[in-house]
């Protein structure tokens, strides 16, 4: 029964590990089509001497989304740099237990920066803001991102669980798996 | 000592535990900061600042050229770039003493042109120059040595991602830090080549000649190099001579960066999507640093701890020249413990504030610039020496058969090249401001 069970966590952490990649691919997907539309823009004000309507609050908007949607990609990865030279000649169950600090921590940010920009957009629904020249309302753009930040709090308990598990019983090569 | 200013120092001590006990920089920078203005001006404000502070730092028009050039790079190290500029510059160089070592840093610097990221730059092309280097006999030492250094040549030469940061931190303008970079990126590349030069001048057998290639092939290589030299010139000619501003400049890079490798049948959809993966890892990383080094900011302004340095350093009595040295000596030390960006994103903010007050009989802006140039430089110094050089690291876990100990013996020369250098620019801030001024006008 507790093999049933971690088979069925395993699969889990796999679809989320899927869903996570596939999320940061769609962000990448929306920096190239920034960049089309800024090629297509520079082009054109060249060509025609009319650049694409609002460039630049598209710009802005795809790129911010994009970054975010980056967020849960780097934690699941571990691509957020950290000096490891003060702790590199720690054992492999203080690093994982400092890891899981870490991973502890961008929960703890996940959430609160979810919490906050949750009512951020609430406000911009409110108090309705929106682009200067396409009229864009600003709140479009906090939807993917607040998926982003419960994706981000969903990746960290994923690396979470990995650390702690390696504090209970470190992998036999000596170091952490991450 | 205020009081604000004692919470501040201690967010300071706080933030080199944490950064030491191997929390992710980025975290560390943002529980300080946010624990800190928290402290300082009640959980209310804080909390309020939150609904929009990572948004408005996120959405900043200016940085959107980072995650650009970032893709612009990814694609770049797949799109067959290297070999090309690999194959040209051994054409020109490489019959000399030496010359496949130096065909690899005018490589380099050409990818540098197009990429604006060390590490790619020395993994790239010590993946094109490693193999050759060892066919043609080289010193391990000589032939690890100059792809790592090389790497920095990523860096140095524009599009710079890190320059784009130093820029968005202190405000200055892009386009002018890009055009600064510009004497000083060669200026390099000719140290770089003199290095090899004296280095197989005085030991013969670590650099021998390569073949003269026939003429027929001398042409068809150096044609084929041009794509890099239509796309290096429109994007960093075109920011120069203000056609357009750098993020347009950086999605046409993009473009015909990706159209090249495509119509060369070395980007396929694999490629993109592993592009795409990379850059979005290394541009999440980067903006949860520059989110991190805002909120830290808030904190640091609020508790006044950069001014007191500041004002500590201006009422020292020091020549500023001194001060100017001393810092960048401890960006050095820095830079050998943490990689570049995180470096200038946490030093910076303290360091320009010192550097601003001080008096170099030159207008702000041009030490803004000047000192910008420096610091970048010296940052990347610590990728080539221990105890975590990862230009070294990286070129060492390719050549299987070089001890890493004799890799960083081999940069040992460079890295002396880079101290006569930033030396250099440091007497003669001309070098770095004499270019701006020109194409301003």
């Amino acid at each position: 029964m507790a093999n049933g069970e971690m088979t069925m966590r395993a699969r889990l952490v796999g679809l989320a590990r899927k869903i996570i990649e596939w999320w940061a691919l769609a962000g990448g997907l929306l920096l190239l089509a920034v960049v089309l539309m800024t090629t297509w823009s520079v082009f054109s004000s060249a060509a025609f001497g009319e650049p694409f309507p609002g460039d630049f609050e598209l710009t802005e908007i795809g790129v911010a989304v994009a970054a975010f949607s980056f967020l849960p990609y780097c934690q699941i990865t571990n691509s957020n740099v950290s000096a490891d030279i003060f702790t590199s000649r720690a054992g492999p169950r203080i690093v994982a237990a400092l890891t899981a600090l870490g991973s502890l921590i961008a929960i703890g940010f996940g959430g609160i920066l979810l919490w906050r920009m949750y009512a951020g957009m609430i406000d911009y629904q409110v108090y309705l803001e929106t682009t200067a020249i396409l009229q864009i309302p600003l709140w479009y753009g906090f939807v993917p991102i607040l998926v982003s930040l419960a994706l981000l709090c969903v990746a960290a308990l994923i690396t979470l669980t990995e650390s702690l598990g390696d504090v209970a019983a470190p992998p036999v090569d000596g170091t952490a798996s991450s | 000592m205020t009081s604000e200013l004692l919470v501040g120092l201690i967010g300071l001590l706080w933030l080199i535990a944490l950064i030491a006990i191997r929390i992710p920089i980025a975290y560390s920078m943002i529980i300080v900061g946010g624990v800190g203005v928290t402290v300082l001006n009640g959980p209310a404000i804080f909390m309020a600042q939150l609904k929009d502070l990572a948004y408005a730092q996120f959405s900043i028009y200016d940085l959107s050229v980072v995650p650009m050039f970032v893709l612009m790079g990814n694609v770049a190290t797949r799109a067959g770039l290297s070999q090309d500029l690999f194959r040209a510059a051994n054409a020109w160089l490489g019959w000399m003493r030496g010359g496949v070592a130096m065909a690899a840093i005018a490589a380099c610097a050409g990818f540098g042109a197009v990429c604006g990221s060390s590490l790619a730059t020395a993994s790239t092309m010590g993946r094109v120059a490693l193999p050759e280097l060892s066919r043609y006999n080289y010193a391990g030492s000589l032939a690890t040595g100059t792809l790592a250094a090389g790497g920095v040549l990523g860096i140095l030469i524009p599009p710079s991602v890190v320059l784009v940061i130093y820029a968005i931190i202190v405000e200055a303008n892009i386009v002018t830090m890009f055009m600064a970079a510009f004497i000083p990126g060669l200026i390099a590349v000719f140290f770089f080549l003199a290095t090899i030069f004296i280095y197989v001048t005085i030991r013969p057998d670590s650099g021998p000649p390569g073949d003269a290639v026939p003429r027929q092939e001398f042409i068809e290589a150096t044609l084929r190099v041009g794509p890099v030299l239509v796309i290096f010139g429109l994007v960093i000619g075109g920011i120069y001579l203000g056609f357009f501003n750098p993020t347009p400049a950086a999605a046409v890079g993009v473009f015909l960066v990706t159209v090249y490798g495509i119509l060369r049948g070395a980007i396929r959809l694999p490629d993109m999507r592993i592009a795409l993966l990379d850059t979005a890892k290394t541009t999440g990383m980067i903006y949860l640093i520059l989110l991190g080094a805002e909120m830290l900011k808030i904190f640091m302004a609020r508790g006044g701890v950069p001014q007191a340095a500041a004002e500590m350093m201006a009422t020292s009595g020091l020549p500023p020249t001194l001060i100017l040295i001393l810092l960048l000596f401890a960006l050095i030390v820095l830079g050998c413990l943490m990689d570049s960006l995180s470096m200038i994103l946490l030093a910076i903010p303290f360091f320009w504030p010192v550097i601003a007050e001080l008096d170099f009989g030159m207008g702000q802006e041009e030490v803004k610039i000047w000192f910008g140039i420096l610091a970048l430089i010296v940052v990347e110094l610590g990728l080539i020496t221990p105890p975590v050089g990862m230009n070294v690291f990286v070129i060492s876990a390719m050549a299987k058969d070089v001890p890493m100990r004799d890799t960083f013996i081999g940069v040992a020369p460079f890295f002396l090249a880079e101290l006569v250098r930033v030396g250099l620019l440091v007497a003669f801030p001309a070098l770095s401001l004499w270019l701006p001024r020109f194409l301003a006008g």
